[in-house]
This record gives C-alpha cells, sequence and structure tokens, in this order.
C-alpha cells in the first residue's frame, strides 16, 4: 500500500503535471516598453499577453498551472532590457513576451539564454537570431526580408530613380536601412542620401532641410513611428513634395496622430496590418482585444507578440510538458502554426518562417489602403 | 550649397535657438542667485506644454481652430501653474537646503526633476501625447524657396521680446537693482534691507514663467510633449546657459540662438547622425578656450 503510494507519487512527480497540481503557477514575463517613447507599442504587448493568459486560465489554465503575468519596463532601451531580463530571471519566469525593439531585445537575450528561459520578441534586427541561442524565437520576419520587399516596391514596382534614406541609430533601425540602401542598390536604384536621426529629438528641420536640396523623389525612413510621424509633417510643412515610405515600426495608430493632415499618402511597408488581416485567428482576437480594452490594438506587434505567446502555449500543451528543452526543440520544428499573423512557424535559429510584406497607404481616415503585396 | 537652404537652415536654428533661449534664462537666473544647476527646470518646461495641452485639449486632430482666447487661456495657465510649481520647488528642495553643502542641493535638484518627470507620467499617461493641430494661424510664406511658418516668426519674435522685457526688468527696475545685489552677495544684499527670500522666490517664478511658455512652444510646433522629454531640452538649455556664460541673462540669450543656429548647421552641413557630438564639441571647445562662456566675464556675479 505503502509502496504503491511512494509509486503514485513518484510518477506524478516525473509527469511533472497533472490535475492534482492544478493550484501550481506558471509565470509569463512581459518585457515590453511600457513607458517612454514606445510606450505605445509597449502597453498593446502587455495588453496582449493579459488576455491571452485570462483566456488560457478560463479554460483551465496551461497543463493545469494557472498562468500568472510578470511584466518589467525595459523603455525601449538596451540597459533597461538587460536589468529587466534579469528581474524576469529571479522571479522564475518560464518565457518571456517581448520586447518591441531590437536593442533591448538582444541585451536581454544572453541573461535568458543562459537561464533557459525562452523569449520571443518583435525585434527585426538581423544579429538576434545569429546568435544561436536556442532560447530566442523571433514573431516577426528580419530586417533582411523587409529591406528586400521595400527595394523591390521602390525601383522595381514604382520606378522611384532618387531615394533618400534616414534611420535612428538603434541596431534595428540603422540595420533596416543599411539593409534597404543595399537592396537598393542591388535593385538598380539609386540612393542619393544616407542619414541619420537622433530619436525623440524632435528638431528633423535640418536633415529635411538638406534631403530638400537634393531634389528626392522618395523618402525612406526605417525608424520608428513617434519619430516617423514628426517626420512626415515636418516634411509637409517644408514643402517637400517626395513620398515618405516608412518601414515597419511606423505602422502604429499614433504615427497618424502625430503627423497630423499630413498622415495621408504616407506608405508603409509592413506585414498586413491588424485589420487587414484575413485570418479568422485574427478576427477573434481583435474582437477580444476591442471587447477587453476598448480599443483596437496599436499596431501589428501587438499581434506578433500575441502569436509569440500562443506558439509557446501550443508547444508546451503539445509537448505536455514546461521543460524548456523540449518547447524549444519542439518550436524550432513548428510548421504552419494557425497565428494570428497567418501561418506561423520557425527554423533552426529561431526565425519566422511565413509572412508575407505589404505596402499600404495611410488614408484621410486614419485607414490603411493596400498599394501592393508580396 | 544654394542660398535657400542656407537661408532655410538658418530659420530652422532661430525658431528652436529662440526655445532653448527660453528655458536657458531659468537655468542663467537661478545659477546667478543660487549658485545652483535647477536640473528640474527642463521639466518644468514640459509641465507648462502639458497645462497647455490641457487646456487646448479635446479637439485633437484639426477640426476648428481653437478661438484665440483659448490659445491666450493655454499660456496665461501654463505661466501661472509653472511658476507655482517653481515656487513650490524652490520651497521644498532648495530653501531647506540652502545653507548646506552644494552637492546636497544638486542631488535634490536631479530629485526634484524625477518627481516631476513622474508625476507628469500619471497625469498625463507614459505616451506621446499629441496637439491639436492649427492652434495658430496656418499661414505659410515661400520666400524664394525659404519656407517660413507663422508659427516660426511667433516664437523667434515673442522670444525675443520676453528676453529684451526681462533684460529692461532686471537692468532697469529696483526689483530689477536688488536681484542682481542679491547675485553678488546675498548677506550684503540682505544688509542693505533687501529682502533676500523675495528676490529668490521673484527668480523662480520668471524663470519657470519663461520656461513654461518655451515648452508650450515646443508643443505647439512639434505638436507634441512627452512626459521624458525635459531631458532632453533641459540639458540644449543648459549647455546655451554655460556657452552664454552662465549667470548671465544676455549670455543665456546669446547662447540659445547660437546653440539652435549651431545645431541646425552641423546637421545640414556636417552630418545629422554627429548632430550631438557637434554640439558637445562645442561646448568643451568653448570651455577650453573661454572657461567662463562667451559673456561671463565675471562668472556668477550677474543674475
Amino acid at each position: 500500500m505503502m509502496i504503491k503510494r511512494i509509486l503514485a507519487v513518484i510518477a506524478v512527480s516525473i509527469l511533472g503535471v497533472g490535475a492534482a497540481f492544478g493550484a501550481e503557477i506558471v509565470k509569463f514575463g512581459v518585457q515590453a516598453p511600457i513607458t517612454g517613447n514606445y510606450a505605445n507599442e509597449g502597453q498593446g504587448i502587455e495588453k496582449a499577453v493579459r488576455l491571452l493568459a485570462k483566456q488560457q486560465n478560463a479554460k483551465g489554465g496551461l497543463l493545469g498551472h494557472k498562468i500568472e503575468v510578470v511584466v518589467c519596463d525595459d523603455e525601449g532601451k538596451a540597459t533597461q532590457g538587460a536589468l529587466c531580463a534579469r528581474r524576469l530571471v529571479n522571479d522564475g519566469v518560464f518565457a518571456v513576451i517581448g520586447t518591441y525593439t531590437s536593442g533591448a531585445a538582444s541585451a536581454a537575450q544572453p541573461i535568458y539564454a543562459r537561464a533557459n528561459v525562452i523569449q520571443t520578441s518583435d525585434g527585426t534586427a538581423e544579429m538576434l537570431t545569429r546568435r544561436g541561442y536556442k532560447t530566442f524565437f523571433r514573431n516577426a520576419p528580419p530586417n533582411s526580408a523587409e529591406a528586400k520587399f521595400t527595394a523591390h516596391y521602390l525601383v522595381k514596382i514604382k520606378h522611384y530613380s532618387r531615394i533618400a534614406v534616414l534611420s535612428d541609430h538603434s541596431s534595428f533601425s540603422k540595420g533596416l536601412g543599411d539593409a534597404t540602401e543595399a537592396a537598393v542598390k542591388r535593385d538598380g536604384g539609386h540612393v542619393i542620401y544616407r542619414g541619420y536621426i537622433t530619436a525623440g529629438s524632435q528638431n528633423f528641420m535640418s536633415v529635411l532641410t538638406k534631403i530638400k536640396s537634393l531634389k528626392p523623389d522618395v523618402i525612406y525612413f526605417s525608424g520608428y513611428y513617434s519619430d516617423g510621424g514628426l517626420l512626415r509633417a515636418q516634411q509637409a510643412r517644408l514643402g517637400i513634395k517626395a513620398v515618405f515610405v516608412g518601414g515597419d515600426a511606423n505602422q502604429n495608430t499614433e504615427f497618424a496622430k502625430i503627423a497630423g493632415s499630413a498622415a495621408r499618402g504616407t506608405v508603409i511597408v509592413n506585414v498586413p496590418a491588424p485589420a487587414n488581416l484575413p485570418y479568422a485567428e485574427a478576427k477573434a482576437f481583435l474582437a477580444d482585444y476591442k471587447a477587453a480594452y476598448g480599443t483596437a490594438p496599436p499596431s501589428i506587434f501587438t499581434l506578433t507578440n500575441a502569436d509569440g505567446m500562443r506558439a509557446i502555449m501550443y508547444a508546451v500543451e503539445k509537448t505536455k510538458s514546461l521543460n524548456p528543452d523540449k518547447v524549444e526543440d519542439f518550436l524550432h520544428h513548428l510548421r504552419d502554426f494557425r497565428g494570428i499573423t497567418g501561418p506561423l512557424g520557425f527554423n533552426k535559429h529561431g526565425e519566422r518562417l511565413g509572412s508575407a510584406f505589404q505596402a499600404f497607404e495611410i488614408q484621410a481616415d486614419g485607414s490603411y489602403k493596400t498599394l501592393y503585396s508580396e | 550649397m544654394e542660398l535657400s537652404t542656407l537661408l532655410q537652415q538658418l530659420v530652422n536654428g532661430l525658431t528652436v535657438g529662440g526655445i532653448y533661449a527660453l528655458i536657458a534664462l531659468g537655468y542663467t537666473m537661478v545659477y546667478g542667485i543660487l549658485k545652483l544647476i535647477n536640473f528640474a527646470h527642463g521639466d518644468l518646461a514640459v509641465l507648462g506644454a502639458f497645462i497647455g495641452l490641457t487646456v487646448l485639449g479635446g479637439q485633437l486632430g484639426g477640426g476648428a481652430p481653437p478661438a484665440a482666447w483659448l490659445v491666450a487661456l493655454a499660456f496665461i495657465a501654463a505661466v501661472l501653474v509653472v511658476s507655482l510649481a517653481g515656487v513650490a520647488l524652490e520651497f521644498t528642495a532648495y530653501r531647506p537646503l540652502r545653507h548646506a553643502h552644494r552637492l546636497s542641493a544638486v542631488v535634490s535638484a536631479l530629485g526634484a526633476s524625477m518627481f516631476f518627470e513622474n508625476g507628469m507620467m500619471l497625469i498625463w499617461s507614459p505616451q506621446t501625447r499629441v496637439f491639436p493641430s492649427h492652434i495658430l494661424p496656418d499661414i505659410t510664406w515661400h520666400l524664394g524657396g525659404v519656407v517660413l511658418t507663422f508659427t516660426q516668426v511667433l516664437i523667434v519674435f515673442s522670444s525675443l521680446l520676453l528676453m529684451l522685457a526681462l533684460y529692461l526688468y532686471v537692468n532697469h527696475t529696483r526689483f530689477g537693482t536688488a536681484i542682481r545685489a542679491a547675485a553678488i552677495d546675498q548677506d550684503a544684499a540682505r544688509l542693505m534691507g533687501i529682502n533676500v527670500n523675495r528676490v529668490i522666490i521673484s527668480v523662480f517664478i520668471l524663470g519657470p514663467a519663461l520656461g513654461a511658455i518655451g515648452g508650450l512652444f515646443i508643443g505647439i510646433y512639434y505638436r507634441e510633449a512627452i512626459f521624458n522629454m525635459g531631458w532632453l531640452y533641459g540639458l540644449n538649455a543648459f549647455i546655451a546657459a554655460i556657452i552664454g556664460g552662465i549667470g548671465n541673462i544676455p549670455g543665456a540669450m546669446l547662447g540659445g540662438l547660437l546653440l539652435g543656429l549651431f545645431n541646425s548647421l552641423a546637421a545640414g552641413y556636417i552630418s545629422s547622425s554627429w548632430q550631438e557630438a557637434i554640439t558637445f564639441g562645442l561646448l568643451i571647445l568653448i570651455l577650453l578656450v573661454r572657461p567662463t562662456g562667451i559673456l561671463g566675464e565675471r562668472v556668477a556675479e550677474k543674475v
């Protein structure tokens, strides 16, 4: 009798799960810019994760464990990112969703890898998946894919001949700008200006005046929406006729608010915006999000991060395990998971597979009209 | 390089320079009288922007331009609230430490800066807040390739006017004389029957009031405000005050305008990537060649 009971305990312990331990919790960390220049994005990520956790808990939790969400604000900065990673690791998180900026994500990477904490981020800088951390999964497509599409659109589809490329100094923005510049050259395009702004500095009139004197057809900006909206407004103020094309980080509802009346006609290159996603999963998630928070998500990155969390939860359920090694292994072989942002999978480097880019234009009412898709 | 491009850069630079100068005046006056760098000053300017935003609010994203009286009210409210905050700051953060070690006051200033920054974050959210468009008449002049907006002209002229008014007040009124006297020697001024506390309070009204106007100009010109931008503008205004000679009122004006022009030309003709590095390079150069700043001969003896 006694032996039987001991064996039963051992068996349950080995399985590590089971309804008997339903009261236990599993912690999901959120590392995101809750304050600062990208607060809008960070809060979207936090809201998405809390929503998914609530829904999962209502279904009985993850393998019977209740999900608890722990949030750390990295302000989108690398130094803060490393501090957040240490804090979340100390908190005993199983996985971390976020962060929004590549700089903060890359600073956190080694800390999560050492602690064997799964990390999923929308950071698009190339190096994130090139460092060989098996804990890292990118839930958005990388810069190189976007640069290739952007160059094709600018040079082969629109036949712009004078292209100005602007970035900020972040690893994401600089990387995307460099990749786009190179891809434009490969496609036979002509980059007449390559320059930088300082994110958050507000005053871009000088750079734009310089660009104006070079008479560009198009100004391509690879930075974030908070600067992009202002650039666009100041471009209009200076009467520069060039088309403004923004990279993926300009896809945020705030862009149009900041740019004001100048927003109309701005072109953004990204995977489809939330409202333009055709998938049933997307429609369900958007409806739930709206019901919970009263607004639409600020950008597609709320949804890619939600997909990152959904993929991790799916992997846990499929492997019936909260062993990070098993979950990581499963994710590295995941193909065609039904994501909110479309079919989702990861290769052995943690690179996201399967998502197509679009070029869309901001309309007078702030909605997006697709101009060209892959 | 075309002439119109150069002229445009000068216009850009003067506009920002005017804003820097308005904020720099607050630094220089407080330094002149208390020998203290008021690190919370940039945040006070941002507070001005948020007060103005609150008054103007509710018309986000276009619509009819707000009435002139509403715009005036926004400026008045910003000036009043920020002056009050300035006086409160003096009473709580600086007065108790007036005879303490100078470093204590600096730490207190940094603490006050954090207090204001976080307070604004709690009240106005951590997100970028967008100002209504068309607060000021939407007039644009095209002068031979140079674009000039009504907002730019207003910023430059009202900054110059306010600075001139301050200069005249400090140099040609009885109370201004008291301010200058207290800046030279507080104890001697007290013996002459000057109420030094009142003088100090007046400096914490005048400086923040000008800073509030500068902050509101930032909000109107760039159409956005975020709780943590005080550091950026504070730093630039601080550099402007040093370049001009800290403690010197005309110096702060000159420093602000020069810094704006220099920033603008550096970004336009040298490299926008190195804009900030060039600014700091200029600061270092000036400190090496003329440690007291351009106009700062008798450093800290003028207000």
